[in-house]
This record gives C-alpha cells, sequence and structure tokens, in this order.
C-alpha cells in the first residue's frame, strides 16, 4: 500500500515538473497531432496517385490545394498528411528496433566489466564513427525499397546511441546499495538487470528515444530523396526527391515547402517532448 | 604519447577492418544471389561463368572473405558497371572535392561554432543565449535538402549571386579558376555549416558552463586575474576536450550531409556519385564509395584523436 502512494506522487512530481516546462508541453502537443493526423489520414484528405489533372500542374497553393499541386497535378496536401503514417511508422518501427539491440548491450557491458563491456561499446563507437549513410544506401538498395526494411536498416544503425546511454545510466546504479542488496540475496543477473537496473535507468532510456525517432524521420526523408523509399507509400522525403527531380523546386516553392516544415515540426516536436521527459525525470538539470 | 600515437592507429585499423567485415556480410547475407552485386546484369552467360570463377564467388563463404580483403589490400575494387572503368578510378577522381566542402565546413564550423558556444555559456541564461539555443534547435532539426534548395532559391534563382549547381565553370584558369571554385563552394559550404554548427555550439556551451563552475575557475578569479584571461586561458582549453571528442564522431555524420548537399547543387563529389549509382544501381560504386568514406573519416579521426592529445596534458604524460 505505501509503495503505491509513493508511486503515484513520483508521477505526480513527474508530470507537475514536465508541464512546467513549455518546450515539452510544446512537443507533447505536437507528437499528439502527429499520431492524430497520422490516424486520422483518411477524414482529412483523400488519397492521391498516379496523374492528376493536367490544369492542375504545378499550382501555388489555393483554396482547393492548401499546399498546392505538384509536377503531376496531385495534391500536396493529401501527400503530406499521408506522408504522416509513413514517417510515424518508421520512427517507432527504428526505435523498437534499435532499443531491442542497444538497451541489452548498454546493460550487459554496464554492469559486467571486462570483454564483454569492451566489445559491445567497441562496437558502438565504431558504429557511431563510421559514415552510415552510404551503408544504409547500400542495404536499402539491395533489400529493396520497401517501409519495413527501410526501418529494420535505421533501426540496425540506431542503437549505439541507446547502448551508451543504458551503459552511462547502468554504471552510475550498479553499485547503489539496492542492486547489491539483490545481488546478496541470490537474485539471477537477469532478474537484477531487467527488474531492478532497467526501471531505474529507462529515463534516460526514454529521453534518447525520442532522439532516435527524430532523427530516423530524418533519415528516412535523407532515403526517399536519394531515391530510396518505398514507391507505394507517401513520403514527405518522396515529394522532396519529386520536386527536385522534375526540376520545379525553384520556380515552384511549395512543391519542396510544405513537407520540409511537416519534417522540421515533426523532428522539433520529439526533441522538445524529449527535452521535456528529460526535465520531468530529473528537476535540478532545471539550472543547467 | 607515443604508445598513444601507436593505440589509436591501432584502433582506426580495428575500424576499418570491421568497416570492410560489414560490407562483405551485407554483400554476401542480403537475399537475392550475391553475383548481381558484382557482375552487370547484362553480361552473357558465358562470360558470366568465367568471372564468377576469376572472383572466387564458387568458393566457400570465408575463402571468399578472405579474397575479399585480398582484393582490397591491391587497391581493387571492381569495375563499375556504368563507367566500366576501375571503381577506385572513379571515386579518386570525385574525392577531392568531398574532402575539399567537409574539409571547409569542418574549419568553417569551428570557426564559428566554438567563439558562440563560449559566449552562450559565459552568458548563460542571457537572451542572447536563447537566441543560440533557438538556433541549435533549428540546426539540429531542419532538413538538409530543404535547407540547400532554399539557399538555393534565394541566392541562386531570385537574387542570382551563387551558381545554381557545379563545382566550376569549364575554361577558366589561374586566379579565375579558383575564384569560381569558392564561388561554387559558398552555398553548399554555408548549407553544411548552418546543419552542423549547432554540434559545436550546443558541446561548447554545455562544457564551458561545466568548466566555469570548477574551483580552479574560482581559484584563478580568486587571485585577481584578468576576466578574459580566465576565460580565455583558463576555461576555454579545458573546455575544449569534449568538443574535439564530438568533432571527431562528426566527421562521419558529415558524411552523410554531404551526400545530400551535394545532390541538391550537382557538386561532383562522391556524394552527388553515390546518388547516381543508386538511379543505375551500380552496386560496386556504392560498395566503393563506403569503402573509400569509411578510410577518409578513420584518417580523419586519427588525426583530430592528436588533436585531442596536443590539447590534453593527461594524454601526454600518459
Amino acid at each position: 500500500m505505501t509503495a503505491k502512494i509513493n508511486e503515484t506522487s513520483l508521477w505526480k512530481e513527474f508530470f507537475k515538473a514536465f508541464f512546467k516546462h513549455r518546450l515539452g508541453v510544446i512537443g507533447l502537443v505536437g507528437v499528439i497531432a502527429i499520431i492524430f493526423v497520422a490516424l486520422f489520414a483518411p477524414m482529412i484528405a483523400e488519397p492521391v496517385s498516379g496523374y492528376g489533372d493536367v490544369a492542375d500542374i504545378l499550382k501555388p497553393p489555393s483554396l482547393k490545394h492548401p499546399f498546392g499541386t505538384d509536377d503531376m497535378g496531385l495534391d500536396i496536401f493529401s501527400q503530406v498528411v499521408w506522408g504522416t503514417r509513413t514517417s510515424l511508422k518508421v520512427g517507432f518501427m527504428t526505435v523498437i528496433i534499435a532499443a531491442m539491440i542497444g538497451i541489452p548491450i548498454g546493460l550487459f557491458s554496464g554492469y559486467f566489466s571486462g570483454l564483454i563491456s569492451t566489445l559491445g561499446m567497441g562496437l558502438a563507437d565504431i558504429f557511431l564513427t563510421l559514415p552510415v549513410l552510404p551503408l544504409m544506401i547500400i542495404m536499402a538498395a539491395l533489400m529493396g525499397p520497401d517501409i519495413k526494411n527501410i526501418a529494420l536498416i535505421i533501426g540496425l544503425f540506431s542503437w549505439p546511441q541507446l547502448a551508451r546511454i543504458t551503459r552511462a545510466s547502468t554504471l552510475s546504479v550498479k553499485n547503489m546499495e539496492y542492486v547489491v542488496a539483490t545481488r546478496s540475496v541470490g537474485a539471477k543477473t537477469s532478474r537484477i538487470l531487467f527488474r531492478h537496473i532497467l526501471p531505474n535507468v529507462s529515463a534516460s532510456i526514454l529521453v534518447n528515444m525520442t532522439i532516435v525517432i527524430a532523427t530516423a524521420i530524418l533519415t528516412e526523408a535523407g532515403l526517399s530523396f536519394l531515391g530510396l523509399g518505398d514507391p507505394l507509400s507517401y513520403s514527405w522525403g518522396k515529394i522532396l526527391e519529386n520536386a527536385h527531380q522534375s526540376g520545379a523546386f525553384l520556380s515552384a516553392w511549395w512543391f519542396s515547402f510544405f513537407p520540409s516544415i511537416a519534417i522540421m515540426f515533426f523532428v522539433i516536436s520529439f526533441n522538445f517532448l524529449g527535452m521535456g521527459i528529460r526535465e520531468g525525470f530529473n528537476p535540478k538539470l532545471r539550472n543547467r | 604519447m607515443l604508445g598513444y600515437i601507436f593505440r589509436r592507429l591501432f584502433r582506426g585499423l580495428i575500424t576499418l577492418i570491421i568497416a570492410v567485415s560489414i560490407t562483405f556480410l551485407i554483400l554476401r547475407l542480403m537475399p537475392g544471389d550475391p553475383t548481381t552485386i558484382m557482375l552487370d546484369p547484362r553480361m552473357n552467360e558465358a562470360a558470366r561463368q568465367r568471372l564468377l570463377k576469376e572472383f572466387g564467388l564458387t568458393k566457400p563463404l570465408f575463402t571468399q572473405y578472405l579474397l575479399y580483403f585480398k582484393q582490397l589490400l591491391k587497391g581493387d575494387l571492381g569495375y563499375s558497371f556504368i563507367y566500366k572503368t576501375p571503381v577506385s578510378e572513379v571515386i579518386l577522381s570525385r574525392l577531392p572535392w568531398t574532402l575539399l566542402l567537409m574539409g571547409l565546413t569542418q574549419i568553417v564550423t569551428m570557426f564559428i561554432g566554438i567563439p558562440l558556444g563560449v559566449f552562450a555559456g559565459y552568458r548563460k541564461g542571457s537572451a542572447w543565449d536563447q537566441l543560440i539555443n533557438a538556433f541549435t534547435i533549428f540546426g539540429i532539426s531542419v532538413f538538409i535538402p530543404w535547407l540547400g534548395i532554399t539557399l538555393l532559391y534565394f541566392f541562386g534563382y531570385r537574387i542570382p549571386i551563387f551558381p545554381i549547381g557545379g563545382a566550376y565553370t569549364p575554361g577558366l584558369n589561374g586566379t579565375e579558376l579558383y575564384l569560381n571554385v569558392i564561388k561554387h563552394l559558398v552555398l553548399p559550404v554555408l548549407t553544411l555549416t548552418l546543419i552542423y554548427l549547432a554540434n559545436y555550439v550546443l558541446y561548447m556551451r554545455a562544457s564551458m558552463v561545466d568548466v566555469l563552475s570548477e574551483d580552479y575557475i574560482r581559484t584563478a578569479r580568486a587571485k585577481g586575474a584578468n576576466e578574459n584571461k580566465v576565460l580565455w586561458k583558463h576555461a576555454v582549453k579545458n573546455a575544449l576536450i569534449p568538443t574535439v571528442t564530438m568533432a571527431g564522431l562528426l566527421i562521419g555524420r558529415m558524411v552523410s550531409g554531404a551526400v545530400l548537399t551535394e545532390t541538391i547543387f550537382s557538386y561532383p563529389g562522391v556524394g552527388r556519385m553515390i546518388y547516381e549509382a543508386v538511379g543505375q544501381q551500380d552496386y560496386p560504386i556504392l560498395q566503393g564509395a563506403f569503402l573509400i568514406l569509411a578510410l577518409s573519416v578513420i584518417i580523419m579521426n586519427i588525426i583530430t584523436d592528436l588533436l585531442y592529445a596536443f590539447l590534453d596534458p593527461r594524454v601526454k604524460l600518459d
């Protein structure tokens, strides 16, 4: 019973600190708006594909086409709305894959010292230093353009960041009394790691997950822009690719402007949300 | 110090071996026939069989792995499907442009970003600090192609003071050519600078805030040292150490920015070549580009780390 009360007051404190942080709240509202648009896309805009009306080619924003039309005469607003689904899907799939690889590696290499630790972190460092975009391009070109493949590829290269932060946090709690106590009663290592250490390091992991999602969106847009996007789904990066390839990106500013604003809105929202979560979990940071 | 250099070179070598191994694994473990990646699909069957043997693609996987290393050590990256010339030749003709673009960006970001970060950290909480912070958030959130397109729109199209693409205008010589090359570099470098400046500012600001709360700063102030001296000699020098580490990590990520920027500006570097190779499914080029870029990044990282050793006396003593 007492534990329950403590838990609720902890969350209360978190939300109190979180909602005091203006940027965090803006981020939360932004993320909710993005999820809302993605869920209700069919009610917001009709999907467009193929060729539009010839009379509608490269028309500036109007009441009928609030974001203008592209070189095929297709409504850009609709493409941006439907692109939200792709971005959100890629973002979440990426972060799940990155977490499944990065968190265990971080926990193990933080908890154990010696060879495992050195190997795990060495590999993470190498992944962080190498120019990964060309590598992702090769994989995407070979595996074929599909959202799932793209999310998988981005996820495979996003884990080092999570591994490093998990390791750093694990190092700071592994010698705390409660962990030593659990160890001394003979708890299994996996139990110590996942039941006792993980919940206590989850705050910084959560913050970094929002950053992983934000970065994944930029990478997805980049790959789509380079022509490696899924031809069967809408993507903000692909609208920009069309703008660039058609050569209309200079004369028709709206062609690249609106999808780019969508990307920026998405990335900023998730970054702000992360800042708010960090603030909520650690009020001591407020003065930095 | 010698030991440090040696260890650093060793780590570079390990990184390179891992980069090569990852490439090998990707090429061999991907779904589909690995030969389609090495051999032009338009080749006739007899030639294909002969080359399969020659490349050792009929041998067991581990032998292939060793052969792959041997081939790379000889500088052999295979043949481009499109250019019909060795991949290494194609890439080496493009690499100087990319290195020029990235090197210049690195220098410009350093010279603008570090002072900005020092200033923001020193005047923590001021209006300037908040302005710099807002700008930093923009830097980490903006989509590179759009920034490039926007700069092109304003400074290449609306007010045409800079060229809209390429690296130089053919037919120029001497000083005129140099000026022309610089003119072509302005917008791409500006694009990358606006993006990567944020990293320097953020790091420098955070480490300035840390350093300025240290005891030795208080001591320096207490003994009556001039505030400028405290700031630049005592604080900045120490705050630079984590920033240099970040600069090393940034080089690898800057390659991504270079690929996108070169694509927008039709800049004839490795990045633009990658974009063209994607469209034409020229896998040997893609593979070679990654390996060469990885090698370049590793070398630049070693240089950064030596700079780090120079800054941090603790490394020298070690």
